[in-house]
């Protein structure tokens, strides 16, 4: 139908987001199509490597979901801050994804696990890495005739550990800033492997490459990592948007402190996660 | 969580026997909410749930440019949809509207232009320009989008500071943005100020922020030619203010006009006049002569509504060495937008009238006035004076600070004590049933003030931001002036015994229904859920329900009624019972002989014999068994309380977190404490808000910034601190010893939140004056400070 209908054709997830925009008379279609009776696009599966998660699951399903909280809790984590329940019961991993709100939470999270988006069409099915499918603000490289169909979260490999964090005027509220970071150690406790996301600082989810390069050799807790430092380090350069909720330079400022927040939260877990792995 | 009748001081406190003499089966009683019943299960009825035959929609085209002249209007494509039953603009409605004036403004105050559609020029981004009523809603929208509008955009005076020299002129007609002002300046201040130990100078700012109702504005219009018959179905807390209007706009009589009162999802002083939207739509349906439907949206209702609470208020305070308050002056600037709701400029005397509140100020200079921008008109808005205590209570602080004193002890020195009374401020009011000093009292040790010092102290020792903030004031209530000053009620026994009890409130979400029947029952003598309001549609004149009047003067027109309805079912009781008059009892809804409670008739039974066995009755008293009354209030009941909270700020993000909040009130008797408790909540909850939260401000183009819920930030249940209640009990000198409560958690709650933050940011060196305090402006004070 996309193929037929080209740009005159909107797909219809959990329509959280798209309906408003209908009602305010903000975007207009010809076509809606309806993809809430797709059964074949909701679901959750382990996959050997991660976690395949249906375009057309719910939030709350995936907040909700055991294999989720095991092996992609960062995206457990986002869960929560999305909307309110009633917006979760609705809302949609893939509607979340392929609207790419700058303010939103799952783009963060696929960008920060390196996620892949399952794209398809009349023409067949690819694979998207994350960071080629974001472009900007409500902005995705998808074709117009393409519709996400799945994402896959990649699990991390032991010890690991996650953090989200964000500061919104209200729960519930978009983010005014937030960060999404994983943590992975090697026995010693020395970090080996680190993802920061940052959402409501650009149009599309940022990875701070450079505060990740300088969480790497660091041990996680206890050693030479300086947190405040990473986050510094995380925005240094950036530019974020300003808006009626909050300045550019407090998004600077305090995406710092979200970030450094995160790291410490995420360095910390690992460290737990691999002392439950002595446990067991 | 509720502290009850309760003081530091009891013998001080009018409790225990007076309270308990007014307290009645019912009244008094937190008795559960007869409207929860329907409201709860999703049976409310509101303006948007009528459905007439062959109704109409009708919406609006606004103007998207804050000043400009119009180069071109066309409706001709609009007017041609399939679909669309009119399209009207200022040539085809404006000549029949000389003024805005409401029931309440004499006409010589009536300054604002009465152009009920944009008159050839727009003067705000949201002012209505054409009107389109269709078959459906749907139509309606997309027909605006077809008419075809060319503007020439002029220059827009959007900063009410700027705006009294601007050259540009918000209305033409007058010549000047200069809406009112007025000065009463103490000649004995400036002796004082010199001589005096410390004099203190701040600049207090309020935001820009709306009423809000989860109800938007709503009108359904029926004018039937042939019958010469109005019907309206209004969301409205003045009803009768609404068939004034009508009838002065349609040139009918208000009996033609016939309001139907269903439930209001709220007002909070938004929905007491009519404006010009409301004016177009009545225009419109006598034209049509089918009814009109016009249900505002959100949008609307954020931009083109009305704003509230844009101040400025320069106070200069005197104080000696110490810490009594020898003198203030005050300057007061208000924006009243384009075209503010009711015709009224903004309350500019009640404000500085108030300004002394809770303490002794011997002397008040003043000085005020309010402009017109090209922004959206200002209206009523819950304690709409409310700027005093804002400017009084921050200053407060901030005077403290520099004296070096406690801000509790420096309010100790200061509030007036019951000793005093009665007192006249500096302004000429009168206080006599008050009781601020044991509010204040109980507010602090409620929120626990001395321990709080002690774990603050330790908190900033390790870098945590903990504050507490305190707030006095005194609520004028229960005007007794003007088309406000009384109310009407008609209370009727029906033929089976019930009770139908007639009045000109418009309550939305007061409970009236409960609190009137629960007076009523009382006075009468017979169970609540036999008595039930009714009100809108052939009820007695009264202005409605608002500036905290019900209460009072509601309730002492039921009580008036009531009173005489019992006397007569008293002597026809007697007739029946040959028994004296003044030996029978009513009550639970029987009337029996004092002493001998087996000789009783039935409430149903005396209503019977009044209806439909007129010869069974006593002589002189006459048939049937109803009442009407006037209750005149006195010239205005005074309430006051204390609130209290602590809160703490995440130095890191500017987050503030409310950990507790403390109200204690004195409100008289209460006549349902939980209703009380719900007002207060409901205010403070407000309050909050605009300390922390809300804010509808526009750019420098005169194009508002928040025009959806996502925008205009409101507190949620998340936000909503821990709220526990103490109460005062000083009854006033009205029947039943109420005064009035609705708008006081409104009025106190702001400077209560922003002292608490700048409690919390003193050892940053940080101290706010301008709402709101949000994440952003904390975070930028923080950085400043830093940086210094």
């Amino acid at each position: 139908m996309l193929a037929e209908y080209g740009d005159e054709a909107k797909p219809l997830a959990g329509g959280q987001s798209l309906v408003p925009m209908l009602a305010m008379r903000l975007a207009r279609f010809d076509h809606l199509i309806d993809l809430n009776n797709l059964g074949e696009l909701t679901g959750v599966e382990h996959t050997g490597d991660g976690l395949r998660i249906g375009a057309m699951t719910r939030q709350a399903t995936i907040g909700a979901d055991p294999l989720v909280a095991s092996h992609a809790p960062l995206l457990a984590m986002a869960t929560t801050h999305i909307g309110h329940f009633q917006i979760r019961n609705r809302g949609t991993v893939g509607g979340s994804l392929a609207h790419a709100d700058p303010a939103a939470e799952y783009p963060a999270v696929a960008a920060a696990l390196g996620a892949k988006l399952e794209v398809a069409s009349v023409r067949g099915t690819r694979l998207m890495e994350a960071a080629d499918f974001f472009e900007g603000a409500f902005a995705t490289s998808l074709d117009g005739d393409e519709l996400v169909v799945a994402a896959r979260f990649p699990t991390w490999d032991d010890p690991s550990g996650f953090a989200f964090e964000e500061v919104a005027r209200r729960e519930g509220d978009f983010a005014l800033v937030g960060a999404a970071v994983g943590v992975g150690m090697d026995t010693a406790g020395i970090i080996r492997r680190a993802s920061i996301a940052m959402l409501g600082v650009g149009g599309a989810p940022v990875r701070c490459t450079e505060a990740e390069t300088a969480l790497l050799g660091c041990m996680a807790v206890g050693g030479d990592l300086d947190e405040a430092d990473i986050g510094r380090l995380a925005l240094a350069g950036s530019e974020p948007t300003d808006d009626i909720h909050a300045s550019s330079s407090y998004r600077r400022r305090v995406g710092a402190v979200i970030v450094a927040r995160a790291v410490a939260a995420a360095a910390r877990r690992a460290v737990e996660s691999s002392r439950e792995g002595c446990d067991v | 969580m509720t502290r009850g009748y309760r003081s530091p001081d009891p013998a001080a406190v009018s409790t225990g026997v007076e309270a308990s003499e007014a307290a009645g089966r019912f009244v008094g009683q937190s008795v559960k909410r007869v409207e929860d019943r329907r409201l709860v299960a999703g049976y409310g009825q509101y303006v948007d749930d009528v459905r007439l035959p062959g109704m109409l929609h009708a919406a609006f085209l606004r103007s998207d440019l804050a000043r400009a002249r119009v180069r071109r209007l066309d409706t001709t494509a609009a007017a041609g949809l399939d679909g669309v039953v009119a399209v009207l603009t200022a040539e085809d409605l404006n000549h029949y509207v000389d003024s805005l004036r409401s029931s309440v403004n004499p006409p010589d105050l009536a300054i604002v232009p009465g152009h009920v559609l944009a008159p050839g020029d727009v003067r705000f981004v949201g002012d209505p320009v054409a009107l389109v009523v269709a078959e459906d809603r749907y139509l309606a929208e997309d027909a605006l989008e077809l008419i075809d509008i060319d503007y020439e955009p002029l220059a827009p005076v959007v900063d009410y500071e700027q705006a009294a020299g601007s050259p540009h002129l918000v209305h033409p007609e007058l010549g000047t943005n200069l809406g009112a002002s007025g000065s009463g300046p103490d000649p004995g201040l400036a002796r004082v100020f010199e001589s005096a130990h410390l004099v203190v100078t701040e600049t207090f700012h309020q935001q820009r922020q709306c009423n809000m109702p989860m109800e938007t504005r709503g009108l359904v219009a029926h004018w039937q030619r042939h019958a010469g018959r109005l019907d309206l179905w209004a969301s409205t807390q003045s009803p009768h203010e609404l068939a004034f209007t009508a009838a002065r706009v349609l040139q009918i009589g208000e009996h033609q006009v016939r309001v139907h009162m269903g439930d209001v999802g709220g007002a909070f002083g938004q929905k007491v006049y009519s404006g010009r939207d409301e004016m177009a739509v009545l225009l419109a349906a006598r034209d049509l002569g089918r009814a009109v439907k016009w249900i505002e949206d959100r949008r609307e209702n954020l931009m083109a509504s009305n704003s509230a609470r844009v101040d400025r208020l320069t106070v200069t305070m005197a104080v000696d060495a110490d810490g009594r308050i020898l003198g203030a002056e005050i300057d007061h600037l208000s924006d009243s937008g384009a075209y503010p709701l009711g015709g009224a400029p903004a309350k500019s005397a009640q404000l500085v009238s108030m300004f002394p509140g809770p303490y002794r100020i011997p002397r008040l200079g003043w000085s005020t006035a309010t402009v017109f921008t090209n922004t959206v008109g200002r209206g009523a808005y819950r304690g709409p004076w409310q700027m005093e205590t804002v400017g009084r209570e921050m200053m407060i602080d901030l005077a403290a600070q520099r004296l070096g004193m406690d801000p509790l002890d420096f309010r100790r020195r200061n509030v007036i004590e019951r000793a005093e009374l009665p007192h006249t401020t500096a302004t000429g009011r009168v206080y006599e049933q008050i009781s601020p000093a044991e509010t204040l009292e109980q507010a602090a040790e409620m929120i626990g003030y001395h321990s709080f010092r002690a774990e603050q102290a330790e908190a900033r020792a390790r870098g945590r931001l903990l504050g507490l903030g305190l707030s006095l004031f005194i609520e004028p209530t229960s005007m007794g002036r003007g088309a406000l000053g009384a109310e009407g009620a008609v209370v009727r026994v029906e033929p089976d015994g019930t009770v139908t009890v007639s009045m000109g409130t418009g309550a939305h979400g007061q409970s009236l229904e409960t609190t009137i029947a629960q007076v009523v029952a009382d006075e009468l003598g017979v169970e609540m859920e036999r008595v039930i309001l009714r009100q809108g549609d052939g009820t007695p004149y009264g202005f409605g329900t608002g500036g905290s009047r019900s209460a009072v003067i509601a309730g002492g027109a039921a009580r008036a009624a009531a009173s005489e309805v019992r006397a007569r079912i008293g002597r026809i009781a007697a007739h029946l019972l040959e028994a004296a008059p003044e030996d029978v009892i009513v009550d639970r809804g029987s009337a029996f002989v004092a002493g001998t409670p087996a000789r009783q008739v039935s409430v149903a039974e005396v209503a019977d014999a009044a209806y439909r066995r007129p010869e069974s009755l006593p002589e002189g008293v006459p048939e049937g068994l109803e009442h009407t009354a006037r209750y005149r209030a006195p010239e205005v009941t005074h309430s006051n309380a204390a609130h209290a909270c602590i809160c703490e700020i995440d130095s890191g993000t500017g987050v503030v977190r409310i950990l507790k909040y403390v109200v204690s009130e004195d409100c008289g008797n209460m006549v349902n404490p939980m209703i009380v408790e719900g007002q207060i909540a409901g205010g403070v909850v407000q309050g909050v808000g605009g300390a922390l939260y809300e804010w509808a401000p526009y750019d420098a183009d005169g194009n508002p910034r928040a025009t959806t819920l996502l925008d205009y930030v409101m507190p949620t249940a998340a936000e909503v601190p821990i709220l526990e209640h103490g109460h005062v009990v000083t009854p006033s000198d009205t029947p039943g010893g109420h005064k009035g409560v609705g708008e006081g958690g409104a009025i106190g709650a702001p400077a209560c939140v922003v002292n608490a933050v700048n409690d919390a940011l003193g050892p940053l060196g940080i101290r706010l004056s301008r709402q709101p305090l949000t994440p952003d402006t904390i975070i930028s004070a923080i950085a400043e400070a830093e940086s210094r």
